[in-house]
């Protein structure tokens, strides 16, 4: 018998071009169309020039982080703890818990301390948001917010209002009041919309502004009175888990930190990424500025806190122990910088000698992880909240 | 960010080049400046001075307190 191969041809409309011709069936997002042959070749090297397109800028990218690990490196000439030697070391540490705020029906998950150095807002899983004067441990207000997983609350500079947010996708600000008539639910304004859950909040200089980060990815700043978004900030390749602001002497700038393993550094007005730092090995939980604005710390589920300067573009320590296993949730600077206070998801409280990158201090006292960590505007002593709902105060 | 299409991989791309255009200075530069930041700022950091520590609002001096 012989063996022949036929090619049958369709002849037909192509439905591209609409020209008779031969025609050959061909697969566009899973539907069949039939082209003629040149409008198929066309389509074919078309996907090839996508492709070639999305690959050469991968590779370019690529090259690009290698030029900046170059440049970083040149400048790269002295480290922290050898100019930290001639300083020197810092003696034993008394601190403990002076006040312990009890009344949160689950995890607190956020805090914020009110520029009286006495006020604190809290936020917890149970929805409920709670102001506090810590000195006497009294509730000032509560609110009940309509979603559960309040993720993240701010107080305002002028002490008058606070925000918060969370599974809501939203993030909500209410105006403090001591009108006992006065229901604090119904002046609530809702300010930004996200397309997921917001992780953290901070107003800027003034009540007027609030800035976002929220699982989708972003991070952006809308104007509290009308609502409006002023500006957003894309850029992040997962969850925004975490940002703080940049002190307000040096500017316009803050800095964020997501489930990508990345920080970044962005100016507010023109919403671009100034720097990015992609060191860490896991979500960076907490970033924070270190005072004079020139550096920051972040926190990791990698179990390490760094610290990275801003000027020289680099990570200059690493804080971290082979007995350290669990995530930092939460770090903040004492008044002068010296000291990191880091809180972990084991439990404890590390105290870090920022220069020499020691441990100075570990301190026990929560029955859970945890969550937020904030020192005092006036550097007097620091305030943590943790999943066994409570918040302690430390001096 | 293995998902990223050709519009998000450009902008990457050009927020890569304005990093890079960053102006840095040198680590011999920066770093004994933030130390000096650390020590000028000590005298009056509470959890560095035991004697600030001493008029701190949060510890117990007596056994009344006037709030």
């Amino acid at each position: 018998m012989c063996d022949q191969t036929f090619l049958v041809n369709v002849f037909g409309s192509c439905d591209k071009c609409f020209k008779q011709r031969a025609l050959r069936p061909v697969f566009k997002k899973s539907q069949q169309l039939s082209y003629c042959s040149v409008c198929a070749e066309i389509m074919a090297t078309d996907g090839l020039h996508e492709n070639e397109t999305l690959a050469s800028l991968k590779s370019e990218a690529e090259s690009l982080k290698g030029k900046l690990e170059e440049e970083r490196a040149k400048l790269h000439d002295v480290e922290l703890h050898q100019v930290a030697e001639r300083v020197e070391a810092l003696g034993q540490f008394v601190m403990k818990t002076r006040r312990t705020l009890k009344g949160h029906g689950n995890k607190v998950l956020c805090m914020d301390w009110c520029k009286d150095k006495r006020r604190i807002v809290s936020s917890s899983q149970d929805g409920k948001v709670i102001v506090w004067d810590s000195f006497t441990t009294n509730k000032e207000h509560a609110v009940t917010m309509p979603c559960t997983w309040v993720m993240a609350c701010a107080y305002a500079p002028s002490g008058c209002a606070i925000a918060c947010g969370g599974l809501d996708n939203k993030c909500s600000v209410y105006p403090l009041t001591f009108d006992k008539n006065e229901n604090m639910a119904a002046k609530k304004k809702s300010v930004a919309m996200h397309t997921n859950y917001l992780s953290a909040c901070s107003f800027t200089n003034s009540d007027m502004q609030i800035l976002t980060a929220s699982g989708d990815g972003t991070c952006a700043l809308w104007d509290v009175e009308s609502g409006q978004l002023l500006q957003s900030f894309h850029g992040h390749g997962a969850d925004v888990l975490c940002l703080d602001l940049a002190p307000s002497e040096t500017g316009n700038t803050f800095v964020s930190g997501g489930c990508d393993k990345k920080a970044m550094v962005w100016d507010m007005r023109s919403g671009q990424c100034i720097q990015a730092f992609e060191t860490h090995e896991s979500d960076i939980n907490s970033v924070r500025y270190y005072p004079s604005g020139d550096a920051f710390a972040s926190g990791s589920d990698d179990a390490t806190c760094r610290l990275y300067d801003l000027r020289a573009d680099r990570e200059v320590a690493i804080y971290s122990k082979e007995s350290i296993i669990f995530g930092a949730s939460s770090v903040d600077f004492s008044l002068s910088g010296r000291l990191l206070f880091a809180g972990y998801n084991d439990y404890t409280i590390n105290v870090w000698d920022v220069l020499k990158g020691s441990r100075v201090s570990i301190l026990f006292g929560h029955e859970n992880r945890v969550s937020t960590l904030r020192v005092s505007p006036d550097g007097t002593a620091f305030c943590s909240g943790s999943w066994d709902h409570t918040l302690r105060v430390w001096a | 960010m293995e998902e990223w299409d050709v519009p998000q991989m450009k902008k990457e791309v050009e927020s890569l080049k304005y990093q890079l255009a960053f102006k840095r200075e040198p680590s011999s530069q920066t770093i004994p400046e933030l130390l000096k930041w650390i020590e000028d700022g000590t005298p009056k950091d509470p959890f560095l001075n035991p004697d600030l520590m001493k008029n701190n609002p949060w510890v117990e001096r007596g056994k009344c307190a006037i709030l």
